[in-house]
């Protein structure tokens, strides 16, 4: 087991060297010279040229590279080329806040739609069922930060139950935290839901038919548990692939609910970096993301060896 | 042998029904297809007509106007800068169409060539940009498509090509693999070995067979652009301010959210029925192009009660102390285009006490549906009804669901014909046969272990306690089949339903499987009722024999005198057919045809259109069964006049076979 997990954690190396090497030279291509940014449109060339020697912008791109990677390897991602922040430090306090609002999401897709998807797979073809595909492939099309923006409306603004914006990390105050994090997570997590239920209802079809329900059924066990025993197990290898997916999804798709509700995470980091041309911010933030993906990826990888003891053989 | 023969042209008699259904059904989605094609066609007209059938200019308002609300004037009122929004939502249906466009078209033109090209040439070329791809797609869409904003500076134009290289992922891959999988088809193998060039082969055989999932993939890709249009216009990455955008349209609302909520629905509505129809299209292709999938729940129907006693059967179906009596059981389907067809038609059947009775017919003849009835097993659609079903004299017709769990698994026992797909692969053996154990006799789960250990002992499962660790995928066909019918055996039942137990397996194994059901027989007592199409099997284990045919019981009686002197020219049928007699005759001689589906069954002797010795008194009404002796019955007008070939030599020829090693003489 330890050795499996080691093994999956040393095969991710050279995927985020790959994405950081990427990130790296993709932002040299970038006609806009961050120093032009900084000076402002009437600087002279000299004090552009001033500018890029202070930053380092002026050494040849190999060497750049070479050293922003060895800082990399090491923690240090470099500053801002505006706020002077430490690139990691201003990571690692937004990545709660966007964590924070993933994993929220995850949970409302989770709770949504695997006992939506099971309880429409048992009335395949029935009304219920048809009811629960309907706002399946509706809230499939629905955009989150529109629906955070109802949420916003109904839930904080007219019934002022939950705050319209801000983030209030959980060492301060559990409550709030929970009470900031509930409409951000809907909005997010809605559509998850969706994909998770569909998911969910059509592997269930799938197992419901196979020999061993019935064996199950002949033992004489309620149909709770031979829905939740028998059948969900061997459903859930797809439905995990699915979430395997979403979570990448969900970490993209905070960037605009975090925006919507103005919390402090990656997403705002990545926007503010975008609109400013920051590329140590927007480097930084693209391999901890992929970092995270991929070690949540393995996480999920490690689910499948307990839920099909078949690949646990190999 | 029946069985292959009947299963394989029943298939063709049932096609054109089933297709023809398909087909209904495709339509019927088809239609729901189309509208959403509409809305799409719409959609489209809104964009390109904008200019001429928007009221006002988008960009232009009066700001002493803003923030009215829907007007004959104004349809959907006016945003904060006196906009009118209707005019807006219709420019924005430009803004997101061609955004989409764009976003797509740079998808197709860069994803396609290469996905062909990874696919088609493999080897490293495959492998590098395989690799890349990989790396790519592990970046969150969003994350990316800013982090390549930052390179390329915001703005639509260039955010939408963003988007579009990073669908270009999705695309080479979904192209590589299709690519791969064509590739690897025989025909192209023999196109080139034909000598056509590879151009040639791309064009014309791989792509046409990509078209369709590429077809729906980009369908599916345009709705995702409009999402991205909206979302990055949002962010303020795409349109700029005050652009038609239902994104930028979204953000303004957001800012006089407390003075106008109108404002938010145009635009949020625009979006979701522009994406939902476009999912919906993209679905519907696939559907039209994928298989029909099988519908399905957990539902099964219990045993109603029918009303009165039913009519009694007559005598050779009875027996002095019976465990089970069924009488007059009916299990009804619904048939495509015939209603409601009963497949099982005023069945009536005893199993005395110790005895084990052989349930035979061909594949369709009814006799597994009739073994699930007692369990109160029949799936959904199916709906059953008895006079009477009774278990040691308790009726179990009526019995709710829940009611009949201590019966299923407590009083009656179930071997199923495929072990190991009847096994649960996810749970280990053990596991599987102590929830017997833990459900009926509400063992502990140490308790459970130990019986469990001396229940495999007693199957001849060799190493019992370390196997039950052990999942269904690590044993032979013929252990997991013990494994069943330990479970089968747990809690001690009167009676052990064993429907077609050998069919899956090895013929040496099936004669093992057979010889434990009797040894189990020796030592509890329990009665069994053996489903099966073959007459060998009933020959080794039955002491009497029910025959059914279409949905009916056609006859009853002892084993040994059915065999010598079948009263029905259908059991002779299956005993000609028995291997034995096959390799004197040196052919198959089964009887010709297969058994109708039910909606073609006749009202007259349904095996009549197959039977050698059919009057025109056969097909004159229902034919009833009637006693031919003591504990004899058959449902045959001739009967009495018929002098029916039976298995002759039925002492004569130890072992002639392994599969029809008769035994008869050496029971009670």
């Amino acid at each position: 087991m330890l050795r499996t997990v080691i093994i999956r954690l040393l095969a991710m190396i050279p995927l985020v060297f790959l994405v950081a090497t990427g990130v790296f030279f993709l932002s040299q291509l970038s006609d806009v010279d961050p120093a032009e940014n900084i000076v402002g449109p009437d600087a002279s060339a000299a004090q552009v040229a001033a500018v890029r020697a202070e930053l380092g912008l002026d050494r040849p791109v190999l060497e750049q590279y070479t050293d922003w990677l060895s800082g990399a390897v090491h923690g240090d991602l470099g500053r801002s080329l505006y706020t002077k922040a430490d690139v990691a430090t201003s990571l690692m306090q937004a990545l709660p806040v966007t964590l924070s609002l993933t994993f929220g999401g995850l949970l409302v897709g989770l709770l949504l739609g695997v006992p939506s998807g099971i309880w429409s797979a048992l009335r395949a073809g029935r009304a219920g069922d048809k009811a629960i595909s309907l706002v399946a492939t509706v809230g499939q099309a629905v955009p989150g930060f529109w629906l955070g923006l109802l949420l916003i409306f109904a839930f904080a603004i007219r019934l002022p139950w939950f705050p319209s914006i801000g983030y209030v990390p959980i060492d301060q105050d559990p409550a709030g935290w929970l009470r900031s994090l509930t409409l951000p997570s809907i909005s997010l997590g809605l559509i998850a839901a969706a994909a998770i239920s569909r998911q969910t209802r059509s592997s269930m079809i799938g197992v419901l038919q196979q020999e061993y329900v019935r064996t199950a059924l002949s033992k004489g066990l309620s149909k709770r548990r031979v829905v939740l025993k028998h059948a969900l197990k061997n459903a859930a290898v797809p439905i995990v692939t699915v979430v395997s997916f979403q979570v990448t999804t969900l970490l993209g798709g905070s960037i605009v609910i975090e925006r919507l509700f103005a919390m402090p995470g990656l997403g705002q980091l990545a926007i503010n970096a975008v609109l400013r041309r920051d590329p140590d911010v927007i480097q930084g933030i693209v391999v901890l993301t992929v970092i995270v993906v991929v070690l949540v990826n393995v996480l999920l990888d490690l689910s499948y060896a307990w839920l099909n003891p078949k690949v646990r053989a190999i | 042998m029946t069985e292959a023969l009947a299963t394989g042209t029943a298939g063709a008699v049932l096609a054109p029904d089933r297709s023809g259904a398909r087909i209904t059904a495709r339509l019927l989605h088809s239609k729901a297809t189309l509208f959403w094609a509409a809305v799409v066609l719409v959609v489209v007209l809104c964009a390109v007509l904008a200019p001429l059938i928007a009221p006002s200019d988008p960009l232009k308002g009066d700001i002493r106007d803003g923030l009215l609300g829907p007007s004959a004037h104004h349809w959907l009122g006016t945003d904060k800068l006196g906009r009118d929004v209707l005019s807006r939502v219709l420019y924005g249906a430009r803004t997101a169409l061609l955004s989409a466009v764009e976003a797509v078209g740079i998808a197709a033109v860069v994803g396609i060539p290469l996905g062909l090209l990874s696919g088609y040439l493999g080897g490293w070329t495959d492998r590098i940009l395989m690799r890349i791809v990989e790396g790519v797609m592990s970046v969150p869409f969003l994350v990316l498509a800013i982090a390549l904003i930052s390179v390329l500076g915001p703005g639509l134009w260039k955010s939408m090509a963003v988007v579009g290289v990073v669908y270009a992922m999705t695309l080479v891959r979904l192209v590589r693999g299709e690519a791969l999988a064509a590739r690897e088809e025989l025909y192209v193998d023999g196109v080139r070995v034909a000598g056509a060039g590879s151009g040639r082969i791309v064009f014309r055989h791989i792509l046409p067979n990509i078209t369709p999932p590429l077809i729906v993939q980009i369908t599916l890709m345009i709705a995702g652009a409009i999402i991205a249009e909206a979302t990055l216009s949002f962010l303020g990455l795409g349109a700029q301010a005050g652009d038609a955008s239902w994104g930028s349209m979204l953000s303004d609302a957001q800012a006089s959210i407390r003075e106008s909520f109108f404002l938010a629905l145009p635009p949020g509505f625009a979006i979701l029925l522009t994406v939902l129809a476009f999912n919906q299209v993209g679905d519907g292709i696939r559907d039209l192009f994928a298989r029909e999938a099988k519908a399905g729940s957990m539902g099964v129907n219990p045993v109603l009660k029918a009303a009165g006693q039913g009519e009694a059967p007559p005598a050779g179906v009875f027996v002095d102390d019976p465990v089970l009596s069924v009488r007059d059981l009916t299990v009804s389907f619904p048939q495509p285009g015939a209603g409601r067809v009963a497949v099982v038609q005023g069945m009536s059947l005893d199993v005395g006490r110790g005895e084990i009775v052989g349930l035979v017919g061909e594949s369709g003849s009814g006799k597994s549906v009739t073994a699930m009835s007692l369990l109160g097993l029949v799936p959904d659609p199916g709906r059953v009804r008895a006079a009477s079903i009774r278990l040691d004299g308790r009726d179990l017709a009526g019995l709710s669901f829940d009611e009949l769990r201590k019966v299923r698994g407590g009083e009656i026992g179930v071997v199923f014909q495929e072990p190991i797909a009847s096994l649960n692969p996810a749970y280990t053996v053990g596991d599987q046969v102590a929830e017997v154990l833990r459900e009926h006799a509400g063992l502990s789960r140490a308790q459970a272990r130990e019986r469990v250990v001396s229940l495999f002992g007693q199957v001849h499962i060799p190493d019992p306690a370390a196997r039950l660790g052990d999942y269904p995928h690590q044993f032979s066909g013929g252990m997991a089949q013990r494994v069943m019918i330990a479970m089968a055996l747990a809690s001690g039942p009167r009676l052990l339903v064993a429907d077609e137990p050998t069919t899956a397996l090895d013929v040496t194994v099936q004669g093992q499987v057979l010889d434990l059901l009797l040894e189990l027989r020796e030592q509890t007592g329990m009665s069994i009722l053996v489903i099966t199409h073959d007459l060998g099997v009933v020959a080794d284990v039955a002491d009497r024999v029910a025959v059914m045919y279409a949905g009916q019981l056609v006859e009853c009686g002892p084993t040994e005198e059915v065999f010598r002197r079948p009263s029905h020219p259908y059991t002779e049928g299956l005993l000609t057919s028995l291997p034995r007699n096959v390799r004197r005759a040196g052919r198959l001689p089964s009887i010709p045809g297969v058994v109708p589906p039910p909606s073609a069954w006749a009202e007259g002797c349904r095996f009549a259109p197959r039977c050698a010795h059919a009057r025109p008194e056969c097909s004159a009404g229902p034919i009833e069964l009637a006693a031919g002796g003591r504990d004899r019955a058959a449902r045959c007008v001739r009967s009495h006049d018929l002098t029916l070939t039976g298995v002759r030599a039925l002492a004569g020829e130890p072992s002639a076979a392994p599969l029809a090693s008769v035994r008869i003489e050496k029971k009670p």
